[in-house]
């Protein structure tokens, strides 16, 4: 076997009155025994891990990643297979060159159960690259005093592993957004278990509190829902008689009795410590005002820019064009209303995010005034009568009783164009004078609706080319697009009102029922048309050398 | 089975102290081939008594073992000094278990020293280094030129092996003969119990039997997957099928 020398010097000359021991031993190679391999097992220094401490313990690999590997082979067998599938795969993957690594089960974790089901438990990664360049020993010193030196054949890192519930990826990501918000952090944990509970799972772990909760140790709230931390002993904080003493007891009962608690302490929480938030739904954070509000902001966009869009769209042609600039002029209105200013031309977003429902709200009321006022100020400077058919004109379409802005609003239920808050105070006196002029403009244009029908009418075809229907547009071509296509129909009337307003060649006429819009034919249109000039007999007068029909009533 | 995976924790009750030595490469490759008892070295260990910090661990290598042989019969010897510096574990909880071929797993102790093994800087060291580097610098791939044009692979006017491959086939099989159509209805019954889908040619090659007799009777006893995952394949009618996974009758 291994001799031992050991010798004792003491060399009073150089080294005083210190002595030496010097021990000579033989190192020996593990030879023998070489079917046992020597591991390191390392622990984070943070952890604290005593091995003195472990009464008993498991180690096996994990293997839950063989699942992945393994999930290739799906059925084997007649039902839903294929013949020759494997040979095809295989062929198929190596064709796109795709290499999948083997499932080595040496290199898969560890997983480490210490003093039974309700002590710690540790996952030992193995790291790699340990005996690239150099190798470790472990040199154990034999009874005998030789030394004995066994290669490592892997280092594994152990982490323990949270016994306490935790968030998954998502769960994760959704509170990150809402760490602002939320206050009761103790809320989260709580909503999951719910979650879970109604769905039915059976819940293996009692303890779903995070770490914070351990304050709350003694007090009846902490009840039976028991707390627990890594280095907590897993004793019961209360001697409730209704906590099962067992720390490993029936989960189901205690389950129940959780959520009974759980309810009961939520509730309690709520009046004790009077947290901000309870429920953090998803819902519940959008009628709050707060100061900074990444996700509304962002929708409010889109919808304003397609105003300024169409606003620019609309001048097209002589008679479009004062139509137009009265179009725009009502966007303006609606937007100007906000800043007080009636220069501007495009449609710009105001300042003001009012809440939705309020917005709302306010917003149908709003777009019926604003037409008001644009009528209203369309009249004073004379620019053409046709400012009050808008007003009228939008109330008729069913819609929605609030009038043709409604119409556009339902649509594009989030224009933000409606800043009812800023212009409240102004509004008053033009709507007690947009009123007075509406009615009296009602009551004198009563038997004249035609002819505003007419310039209406006129006014729609021209302002369909333009503006499309149905865009997030304000109240003009949105609400002209909706009556529009009912009345572009080719009618004896509206041919009538067409020419009583002012004298107009076929080619006009034609142009006015647009085949688009009618829904007729070109051929149909003409002859349709001329059937009801045949009716109407109007009077002609040539202008330009132009055959112009009129009528005069 | 409560023996696989219980970890036998007798070296952690006795506080069995070992050491951690980081070794170089070579001398862990010599020490593999040490013979016998495998004794390698002599571990000198002289402590201060006075002075824990400076105690000094040194080995020497055994003079057989120190012969190293590199490639084209270039050998070097390897020092013998090595000095141990010896460092503290430092926080890290450092534990060793063991493994056996039958899974057992074993606690055998926990480290309490760790150390490097370094050689001593010698003439026989220098050289082995210098042997070392020199066959770690070649390349792995190595481009040569040649200096005649290899002609052992000629362009042939029809693969000849496939060629053959090909004619044989002729000749073996020719045409297939239409067998009995009882007969081919049993081997497709018999090869559906196997597999669900079958491509066309599988089934080709399965019952030998020409494409279109094959077809017209598949067409009579199965369906034809476009669509889906198993595209272009053949299965059985529903009414002949009778799978594990499905209620519906045979034949």
């Amino acid at each position: 076997m291994n001799c031992l020398y050991w010798s004792c010097e003491c060399d009073i000359g150089s080294y005083l009155h210190s002595w030496f021991l010097i021990l000579l031993l033989f190192l020996c190679l593990s030879h023998r025994n070489t079917s046992k391999k020597y591991n390191i097992m390392a622990f984070n220094a943070g952890d604290r891990v005593s091995c003195s401490t472990w009464t008993q313990a498991r180690m096996e690999r994990d293997m839950s990643a063989r699942r992945i590997y393994g999930e290739e082979e799906t059925q084997e067998g007649a039902a839903g297979s294929e013949f020759g599938k494997k040979h095809r795969e295989e062929a198929r993957r190596k064709k796109f060159g795709i290499v999948t690594r083997e499932f080595k089960v040496e290199d898969q974790p560890w997983i480490l159960k210490v003093n039974g089901k309700t002590g710690k438990r540790f996952k030992g990664l193995k790291k790699g690259g340990v005996t690239e360049n150099a190798s470790y020993y472990i040199f154990t010193q034999c009874p005998d005093g030789a030394f004995e030196a066994f290669p490592v054949h892997g280092w594994y890192n152990f982490t323990p592993l949270a016994k306490h519930r935790t968030l998954t990826a998502e769960e994760a990501e959704e509170e990150w957004g809402r760490r602002n918000k939320v206050v009761n952090h103790f809320s989260i944990m709580l909503q999951r278990r719910f979650r879970e509970q109604e769905r039915g799972e059976d819940e293996e772990d009692e303890t779903e509190k995070s770490g914070k909760k351990k304050k709350k140790g003694g007090s009846g709230r902490g009840g039976d829902l028991r707390i627990h931390d890594l280095d907590d002993d897993l004793e019961m904080s209360s001697d409730d008689s209704d906590s099962s003493g067992g720390e490993d007891g029936d989960s189901k009962a205690k389950v129940k009795k959780d959520t009974g608690k759980g309810k009961g302490k939520k509730k309690k929480k709520k009046s004790n410590e009077s947290e901000a938030l309870e429920d953090s739904d998803d819902g519940d954070y959008e009628g709050l005002e707060v100061d900074y509000m990444s996700d509304e902001s962002s929708s409010e966009e889109e919808p304003e820019k397609g105003k300024p869009s169409k606003g620019e769209d609309l001048p097209k042609g002589i008679d479009e064009a004062s139509e137009s600039e009265e179009e725009s002029e009502e966007e303006k209105q609606n937007d100007e209303e906000a800043k007080e200013e009636e220069e501007e031309e495009e449609g710009k977003k105001t300042p003001v995010q009012m809440e939705k429902k309020k917005k709302k709200a306010n917003f149908f009321w709003w777009e019926w005034f604003c037409v008001n006022v644009c009528s209203v100020f369309l009249f004073v400077l004379n620019k053409s009568p046709l400012s009050l058919p808008h007003s009228q004109k939008k109330r008729t379409p069913p819609k929605w009783g609030g009038g043709r802005g409604s119409a556009g609003s339902s649509r594009t239920g989030s224009r933000p164009g409606t800043p009812s808050i800023d212009s409240a105070s102004t509004s008053n006196t033009l709507r007690a004078a947009a009123n007075k002029l509406e009615q009296g403009k009602r009551q004198t244009q009563g038997p004249s609706t035609d002819s505003p029908a007419a310039k209406r009418l006129k006014m729609e075809p021209s302002s369909q080319s333009p503006v499309p229907s149905g865009k997030s547009t304000p109240q003009p071509p949105s609400g002209k697009s909706t009556p529009s296509s009912s009345d572009v129909q080719l009618t004896e009337e509206a041919v009538r009102r067409y020419l009583i307003r002012k004298p107009m060649t076929t080619k006009d006429l034609l142009k006015k029922f647009q085949t688009k819009r009618t829904g007729l034919s070109s051929e149909q249109t003409v002859n349709v048309l001329a059937q009801i000039l045949k009716r109407l007999n109007p009077e002609r007068k040539n202008v330009n050398d132009k055959m112009h029909f009129y009528l005069t009533e | 089975m409560s023996e696989k995976g219980e970890v036998d924790l007798t070296g952690a009750k006795q506080n069995t102290g070992v050491w951690l030595v980081k070794v170089p490469k070579y001398l862990s490759q010599q020490w593999a081939k040490a013979t016998g008892r495998g004794e390698v070295g002599k571990l000198r260990i002289s402590e201060n008594l006075n002075d824990d910090a400076s105690s000094q661990v040194s080995f020497t290598l055994n003079e057989e073992l120190t012969v190293i042989e590199g490639i084209e019969d270039k050998t070097v010897s390897a020092p013998r000094e090595h000095p141990f510096t010896m460092q503290s574990v430092g926080g890290q909880m450092l534990a060793v278990f063991t493994e056996t071929s039958s899974d057992k797993i074993a606690l055998e102790g926990v480290v309490v020293q760790r150390a490097e093994c370094r050689p001593a800087v010698s003439e026989s060291y220098m050289r082995l280094k210098r042997l070392q580097i020199e066959e770690s610098s070649k390349p792995a791939r190595l481009s040569q030129q040649l200096e005649k044009a290899v002609t052992s692979n000629y362009k042939p006017v029809a693969n000849h092996a496939y060629n053959l491959e090909y004619e044989r086939k002729k000749k073996e099989e020719g045409k297939r003969a239409r067998a009995d159509k009882q007969q081919v209805l049993d081997m497709l019954f018999s090869a559906f119990e196997k597999h669900q889908y079958y491509n066309i040619k599988d089934l080709v090659d399965i019952t030998k039997q020409p494409v279109s007799y094959l077809k017209e009777i598949l067409r009579d006893i199965g369906i034809y997957n476009v669509k889906g995952t198993h595209k272009n394949t053949w299965e059985l009618k529903p009414e002949y099928r009778h799978y594990q996974g499905e209620e519906k009758t045979d034949e």
